[in-house]
């Protein structure tokens, strides 16, 4: 059964700009949902029309089997069931615990002595048993958050909206707050709609995320196939920090325009339709992790260190390659600012200028080096 | 930050569940939008409210001041020159007040002064004194018999300084007015992130250059608006200029409406008085404006991440502290003792001798029957006065600030003018609607004026907490499943009481002590502390008086003092 289903949401402000644009989009009963996007994609937009703090210009949003939001129909936020955790926590200053967390029980008509016990409950969920004569001001901001959290899930609402619930820590915290957070929803068979600008946090939690820019879905899929097989370069772009060059795909391969890019047929990501015997024009994204640096063999190829970062799981270095900032992942040696290297792609993904929709195969075993200097 | 910037794009649209339109379609069983509901009828019911209290009685002072074209009178003789001698007394005090205001803020918040902290709480003392409370004591100190100008008029055969007449005014408006023009910029001066002085020694300024180039020039928008914030307020002034400037026959406004209103020394007196308030209402107007348009360029500073460096005075240390400490203390003490010393001796003049102290000025004043009659006046008043601003205080102040609706400004805008209408005007505004609404010649008059004048307190107090608290915390009370109304009570008015408590209290004891709109407003029956002690000194009984107003310094001080204590 569906537990949120969106369709042809469209909402639009009066001065014409646009906030979001035709969104489709059903969540499962039960799923982890996450919303990413550059800031002003219409994620935050998205989750506040399904909260009920707006109210869409097109398009209906269902709760289950019923309609809360059309053009004609809007049921206010509080009768719509749902659980909400604020980026900045808005735990109420003149209340105690458990007053907070007992709100939505009281105004639910949940008698008193239940409500203690419901909220004793929810308070040793989240790991402040005891909590519930504490004033907030004398709470920490991890636990004034798991506050929020318990207050958001103690009417067991229907879906549980999250909304940069955890941007505001800080990152050990974060990181400890994200495994109990999946942990707790999981244990409870929770919906949630997560909105983040943590790309990583999106996808360590999500059961599907989507990426949204300027209004529009880009991709909904799970962490897994938007990382391997991002729909456009503007999604491995945004999720992956891949780089991009437009140019022309042929028989031979890629040969970007104004620059001395050139990617080999064998490496160039494109199933579905093979490099033609027409030539497309197009674009193609290289993931970090498909760049490797060498010593310098001609000077097509040869690219200046600007920036290099120690990272757990490769260095983080980027480098200026004829203009274009490259950005690569790279194992072993860290090169220096400053320091010439060469530059070889070994797998890119083409998306063609007139399909949206991606060109992939597998990836999995091919990984042809090519030194693309070495093809001019 | 990122909430500020939601609450910027939420204000943008119209897709909010309370702006949306109508909608003619019904056929989900689900609520059709933009349903009238509790929010609505209380911003009506506050609308309706609004209008009562401060509307009416303005709009009746500008109709009755254009029925008849009395603008001639206005540019004659007595009116001219009354007008001149306010806008003179008043900006001559406004400057001097933001002078020494910012002096204070800069030594007493950002330098290494010797015991600031206790400088700070003595500094602010003028503010709780009434002004003609204070005119009284300082009478005993540069009066004629004053020491000083006894002691020269035995030695030199003239008084060192006269404060009767024009130059006194001035300068008993300055120091009554300083305290505001400090609190103002001294706010200001906490806004501004020591980071950027801290950038500015980096860059080779010196302490004392940081100060003057980098935090001055950012204070230039709170002293403007403390200025015209205290030139309004002085420019109708009544206890100063009744007290030190009529003896010497400098007359301004406000005492040229008094007398026109108590003795009927022209025609049409209540018109003539209206067109004076209408004058009146426009330049505090035009100032409002002026300010608002000051303030929409005042720039967006960040929260300052280190804490303040203190500007280090080095060798002239000791001199400035104790100059610092001279001049305070003269201003907040000398006056007291100068009440004092009045309150005990039988009459002016008579030298401050152990054999010559008496209690009976005090006993006396304490126990006459027009005192008691006064104080029970003024105490009901203006606690029923406090109790209706907090209510209507904290309506309005959460209707405005924690709900959205085009008309919320207008409501704030229309709550907030009495602050910068001079009371003057607001008693005149109320003697012309009394005979139409039947509170002619009864304190309810007075009730209402002082509901008019001093609901922004409340209003201004209640708002300023909850606009940093951020919206999500009523939005986190409807997704619990609280309707609009009940998350405003339950959330926002909560929140907000013990600000509003603290507004109400502010007022009881601004009202307490009034005159400018009691002794306009005086009837049989209505006389209030303030007016007794004017009358008192009128009456030429100068130690009563000082008796009377060293007693309600002292108690005001006490509760102002108590309500202080309080914990926020």
């Amino acid at each position: 059964m569906s537990s949120v289903t969106i369709s042809s949401l469209t909402l639009a402000y009066p001065d014409g700009t646009i906030g979001l644009q035709d969104i489709d989009l059903t969540i499962a009963d039960g799923e982890f949902i996450a919303l990413v996007g550059p800031s002003g994609s219409g994620k935050t937009t998205l989750l506040r029309a399904i909260a009920g703090f707006l109210t869409p210009t097109a398009g209906t949003i269902h709760l289950g089997d019923s309609l809360v939001a059309s053009v004609s129909t809007v049921v206010p936020p509080e009768k719509r069931g749902l659980g909400m955790v604020f980026q900045q926590h808005a735990i109420w200053p003149h209340w105690d615990v458990a007053r907070n967390v007992g709100y939505p029980l009281k105004l639910s008509g949940v008698p008193k002595a239940e409500r203690a016990r419901r909220v004793a409950e929810v308070l040793a969920t989240v790991g402040l048993d005891g909590y519930e004569k504490r004033n907030p001001a004398t709470l920490s901001g991890g636990q004034r958050q798991r506050v929020a959290l318990a207050r958001a899930i103690v009417g067991r609402p229907r879906v549980l909206l999250l909304d940069e619930a955890l941007s505001a820590l800080d990152e050990p915290l974060r990181d400890a707050l994200r495994l109990e957070l999946q942990t707790l929803t999981r244990s409870i068979g929770l919906t949630v709609v997560h909105v983040t600008h943590d790309r990583d946090e999106a996808l360590a939690l999500a059961d599907r995320v989507v990426v949204l820019d300027a209004g529009r879905i880009l991709q909904v899929g799970t962490p897994p196939e938007l990382v391997s097989r991002p729909a456009s370069a503007r999604v491995a772009g945004f999720l992956s920090d891949a780089t991009t060059f437009t140019g022309t795909l042929e028989v031979s391969g890629f040969t970007a325009a104004d620059h001395p890019c050139t990617i080999p047929a064998a490496a160039i990501d494109a199933s579905g339709a093979q490099p033609a015997s027409t030539p497309r024009t197009g674009t193609v994204a290289v993931l970090p992790e498909d760049v490797r640096l060498t010593t310098p063999v001609d000077p097509g190829s040869t690219a200046v260190v600007t920036s290099s970062l120690f990272g757990r799981s490769g260095n983080d270095v980027v480098v200026d390659w004829h203009g274009t900032s490259v950005r690569c992942r790279i194992a072993g040696r860290r090169p220096l600012v400053g320091e010439n290297v060469g530059v070889s792609i070994h797998r890119a993904l083409f998306f063609g200028a007139d399909d949206t929709a991606a060109v992939h195969t597998d990836p999995a075993d091919t990984h042809p080096a090519a030194s693309v200097g070495g093809h001019k | 930050m990122s909430s500020s910037t939601n609450t910027g794009t939420r204000q943008q649209g119209p897709v909010e569940t309370d702006r949306a339109l109508p909608h003619g379609h019904g056929t989900s069983p689900t609520r059709l939008r933009r349903r009238a509901d509790g929010v609505d009828a209380l911003r009506v019911a506050l609308w309706l409210a609004v209008a009562g209290i401060i509307l009416l009685p303005l709009s009746a002072i500008v109709l009755l001041a254009t029925s008849n074209n009395h603008l001639p009178l206005l540019l004659s003789g007595d009116v001219a020159t009354a007008g001149l001698n306010s806008l003179v007394s008043s900006l001559a005090s406004a400057a001097g007040a933001v002078l020494v205001g910012t002096v204070l803020a800069v030594l007493l918040d950002r330098s290494d002064l010797r015991g600031r902290r206790t400088l700070r709480l003595f500094a602010l003392t003028p503010l709780l004194v009434p002004p003609f409370v204070g005119a009284i004591a300082w009478i005993g100190i540069a009066g004629p018999t004053g020491p000083a100008n006894v002691a020269f008029t035995q030695w030199f055969g003239a008084p060192l300084w006269n404060i009767y007449g024009g130059d006194g005014v001035i300068f008993l408006l300055t120091v009554h007015s300083y305290p505001v023009a400090y609190i103002i910029i001294s706010a200001a001066l906490r806004r501004v992130p020591s980071d950027l002085e801290q950038a500015a020694r980096i860059g080779g300024a010196s302490a004392l250059g940081a100060v003057t180039g980098i935090t001055l020039p950012l204070l230039r928008p709170a002293m403007l608006s403390a200025f015209t914030l205290v030139a309004v307020g002085n420019l109708a002034d009544f206890g100063i200029p009744s007290i030190i400037g009529l003896p010497e026959r400098y007359v301004t406004l406000s005492t040229l409406v008094y007398r026109y209103i108590q003795s009927g020394t022209v025609d049409k007196p209540l018109e003539v008085v209206a067109t004076i308030g209408v004058v009146l209402l426009v330049i505090a107007a035009i100032a409002m404006v002026v300010d608002a348009i000051v303030s929409r360029s005042r720039w967006e500073m960040d929260a300052s991440a280190s804490p303040p460096q203190l500007l280090q005075l080095g060798k002239s240390r000791m001199l400035v502290t104790g100059l610092t400490w001279i001049l305070i203390l003269a201003v907040t003490f000398l006056p007291l003792l100068a009440l004092l010393s009045q309150a005990l001796l039988p009459a002016p003049g008579v030298p401050l001798t152990w054999e010559n102290l008496t209690l009976d000025n005090i006993v006396a004043a304490t126990t006459a029957k027009g005192t008691i009659t006064g104080a029970t006046t003024s105490v009901t008043l203006s606690l029923l006065a406090g109790v209706i601003c907090t209510v209507l205080g904290l309506a309005i102040g959460t209707v405005v600030t924690r709900t959205r609706a085009r008309s919320n400004p207008a409501l704030r805008t229309i709550a907030m003018l009495p602050q910068a209408i001079p009371g003057l005007v607001i008693a005149v505004g109320w003697l012309i609607v009394a005979p139409s609404i039947g509170l002619f010649n009864t304190p309810w008059l007075i009730l209402c004026a002082y509901v008019m004048s001093f609901v922004a307190i409340v209003v201004q107090s209640v708002s300023a907490p909850l606009r940093s608290t951020p919206l999500t915390a009523e939005e986190a009370a409807r997704i619990s499943g609280a309707g609009r109304l009940r998350a405003l009570f339950d959330i926002s008015w909560r929140m907000a009481v013990p600000a509003a408590i603290a507004g109400g209290t502010l007022v009881v004891l601004t009202a307490v002590r009034e005159l400018t709109i009691s002794v306009l407003l005086l009837a049989p029956g209505s006389q209030t502390l303030g007016v007794n002690i004017f009358s008192l000194q009128q009456a030429g009984a100068y130690n009563a008086a000082s008796a009377l107003s060293l007693i309600v310094t002292v108690v005001g001080l006490a509760g102002l003092g108590l309500t202080a204590r309080q914990p926020r």
